[in-house]
């Protein structure tokens, strides 16, 4: 593993310094004398139970940087901090980090991690930018020194299961497997939301918990209540374990099955093919999405180390570069000016054209509904799934709960 | 004879010499504050295990309780923090009391198997109470303590804060250790009935053991919560546990300054080879095979061994390999 990583550190190294199609805009090279290296910080899982989304996380950084070579003058370079996927250690080392000077932060894969370094990052007055999941992190518990990529809950549920319905009108009574924990019960709320306002009838749910491996049961109570849809609202490896076993008990003949968040190609590649075939999946990057950006990047990568980038990767690579280039933009790479460069970016990202909200620092971007092919229908191994549906939904920065001190 | 390094002040003078020279020698005033409140939770780990024979998988509850106390006391009661720690002290004690009091009924791997069903029961309280103990997100917003007015938001100055508290606890276990109650905890683990028939009462003895435990492993959870401004749902799991017990054997159940050397050893092994390979934990295991093996006074031992070397003193025998990790510690048999 170890020197595959590095393996696809030196091609992704070599290839980023190729990638001059790539410039990030704005970098003021070799302007300035030399301050000693822009460090970047990328707190991620690298050990631990999510180390295989830390390590192309940290692939994604490592592109970024070496994309945009020198920034004010000063060569970029990231710092991999393992926070082993344990808040505790998180804080920690983002403290340390802070206290050799690393003010600039992205990364954070984990809910529970991301929040406690935002609150870490911004007592510092540096900043910190995430692809985590929790709502709170631009809801109640938002932040000045913190930004965040991916799409909230509420965005998730609204471009999955609305046009869901819309398509399918008489699928009328749906299912639902939730994880009992924050992020679960915000995509549960959401849903029960739109199928209210739609008129669907929300036939049942089954919670289970953090460390659940086994859903046979919630199955068979899934099958029992005869929806026409299951929606399960589980992520990584459970919302994988439980789809495996409905399509093991014969679910993917008898309904329709719905992953309204899914962790992207690194999820499909677990699955395969045959499994993933029919089924709908939510997801906040896609390599085949159709911006000039994601277009680069994907040949710049296939090319150089002959791999797709994932949404680890990507999403990595995206807020790194964000970071870099508001940096370039206030002429400053210290907290308070990237904060203020940030706040109302716009700029053209990997979904195509995506925005900063200042008043809760949450990214405005696409979110996508795919449907897995048939594994004759594949073009190439990567070609797992078809984008049937994008687009942007947000709660207002009032109703997210965000009070930005 | 007491040999030279089981010597209480010797003991104590190791801990000063460790606590000023982490200053010295590491960057990250954070990670050596680390070290000492892992240090304390190791030490009050040892009191059961090396001490009293038993080996608890509840001590994440302790950890995860003053963790809990520190963070409702702070943010939402908005109690002083010598209150809040005080308030962990007692908490500990008595939640520890508690538990104590219905796992030492039984023996042997049911007495474990109980201290793991409790573990997994608190945490599913923390993790159901989310709006207590903030779920899965944690309890967030945590401050450092004030000084004076000052807030002790350094790395260093927090170090010195946690440093003085860890030597007063650390000479309290001493202390608990080196007097009737301690011996007889020795007496206890080394031979039960014989302690029993003698008119000793056992399970109260077990029992105070427990809360004396449970309140430093809490005081330490508290100390941890206001280091990293957050009291994690993880710092309640049974992962603590077997973290804290996994210190407690590396560094050597023999003594309570081995403790510390157990709590460094992994902190800083973690820190290390955490950033070289994913996969560290598996050299861990290989670590934990070894002392298992063949030291089974753990790094303490080592260190016996190798002044044994210097002073041409006769070794220290490790214990017979089919003893029981609880009861090779031997101070109790000098």
């Amino acid at each position: 593993m170890r020197d595959r990583r590095a393996f696809l550190k030196t091609s992704l190294t070599a290839g980023a310094f190729a990638a001059s199609g790539l410039t990030l805009p704005g970098l003021l090279r070799g302007a300035r004398a030399a301050e000693g290296p822009l460090v970047i910080g990328a707190p991620l899982p690298i050990s631990g139970a999510f180390a295989a989304n830390g390590k192309y996380a940290s692939l994604g950084a490592a592109f970024a940087a070496q994309e945009a070579g020198s920034v004010l003058g000063r060569k970029v370079s990231i710092a991999d901090i393992d926070t082993e996927g344990k808040p505790a250690p998180a804080a920690r080392k983002v403290q340390e980090a802070m206290g050799q000077g690393t003010r600039l932060f992205a990364g954070g894969i984990l809910s529970s991690e991301a929040l406690v370094m935002g609150k870490e990052v911004t007592k510092g007055d540096g900043v910190f930018i995430t692809t985590a999941g929790a709502d709170e992190i631009t809801g109640s518990d938002c932040n000045r020194g913190t930004f965040r990529w991916t799409v909230p809950t509420f965005g998730a549920i609204a471009q999955t299961v609305r046009p869901l319905i819309a398509q399918m009108p008489q699928a009328k009574r749906w299912y639902t497997i939730t994880p009992q924990y924050v992020f679960g019960e915000g995509l549960l709320t959401a849903a029960k939301a739109v199928f209210q306002e739609k008129g669907v009838e929300h036939v049942g749910n089954s919670y289970h918990s953090l460390a659940e491996k086994e859903f046979s049961g919630y199955l068979t109570n899934a099958i029992a209540a005869k929806p026409d849809v299951l929606l399960l609202l589980n992520f990584g490896s459970q919302s994988s374990d439980a789809l495996r076993q409905a399509v093991s008990f014969g679910l993917k003949k008898r309904m329709t099955i719905v992953l309204a968040w899914a962790s992207g190609l690194e999820q499909f590649e677990a699955l395969g093919a045959d499994l993933c075939e029919g089924v709908y999946f939510g997801a906040q990057y896609w390599h085949g999405i159709d911006s000039p950006l994601n277009k680069a990047l994907v040949a710049k990568v296939r090319e150089t180390a002959k791999m797709t980038p994932n949404y680890s990767f990507a999403g990595s690579y995206q807020i790194t570069r964000l970071l870099l280039d508001a940096a370039a933009k206030a002429g400053a790479a210290d907290g308070p000016a990237v904060i203020k460069a940030l706040e109302g970016l716009r700029y053209s990202g990997l979904t195509g054209e995506e925005e900063i909200r200042a008043a809760d620092h949450q990214v405005i971007k696409d979110y996508y509904l795919l449907k897995g092919k048939a594994k004759s229908a594949m073009k190439d191994k990567d070609d797992f799934a078809d984008v049937i549906q994008s687009g942007k939904s947000f709660l207002s920065p009032e109703a997210a709960g965000c009070k930005m001190a | 004879m007491i040999p030279l390094l089981d010597r209480p002040l010797v003991q104590f003078g190791l801990a000063v010499a460790v606590v000023l020279i982490l200053p010295v020698t590491m960057r990250s005033g954070t990670l050596a504050s680390e070290i000492l409140i892992f240090g304390l939770a190791v030490a009050a780990c040892n009191l059961l295990l090396g001490y009293t024979g038993l080996l608890s998988f509840g001590q994440g509850i302790f950890f995860g309780l003053g963790s809990y106390v520190a963070g409702l006391g702070l943010v939402r009661a908005g109690l002083p923090a010598p209150v809040v720690l005080l308030l962990a002290l007692g908490g500990g004690a008595l939640v520890a009391a508690a538990v104590g009091w219905v796992s030492i009924r039984r023996q042997g791997v049911y007495f474990v198997m109980l201290t793991l069903a409790f573990s997994q029961m608190f945490y599913f309280l923390a993790y159901t109470f989310s709006g207590l103990t903030g779920g899965d997100n944690g309890l967030l917003d945590i401050p450092r303590p004030r000084l004076g007015g000052t807030v002790l938001s350094g790395p260093w100055t927090y170090y010195a804060f946690v440093a003085v508290l860890f030597l007063a606890l650390f000479a309290a276990l001493q202390r608990v250790a080196l007097s009737t109650f301690g011996r007889t905890l020795l007496a206890i683990r080394d031979n039960e009935a014989r302690a029993g028939a003698i008119g000793y009462p056992v399970r109260a003895f077990k029992v105070a053991a427990f809360a004396i435990s449970g309140a430093v492993t809490a005081f330490a959870g508290a100390l941890h919560a206001m280091l990293i401004g957050v009291a994690p749902l993880s710092n309640i799991d049974y992962h603590t546990s077997e973290t804290l017990l996994i210190m407690t054997i590396i560094g050597g159940t023999a003594n309570l300054f081995a403790s510390l050397l157990g709590a460094g050893a992994y902190l800083l092994a973690a820190d290390a080879l955490s950033a070289i390979w994913p996969r560290w934990l598996l050299l861990l295991g290989l670590l934990l095979i070894v002392i298992t093996l063949f030291l089974q006074r753990g790094l303490w031992g080592l260190i016996e061994r190798a002044v044994a070397l210097v002073t041409r003193a006769p070794p220290p025998d490790d214990p017979a390999p089919d003893r029981p990790v609880a009861a090779a510690a031997r101070e109790g048999d000098r």
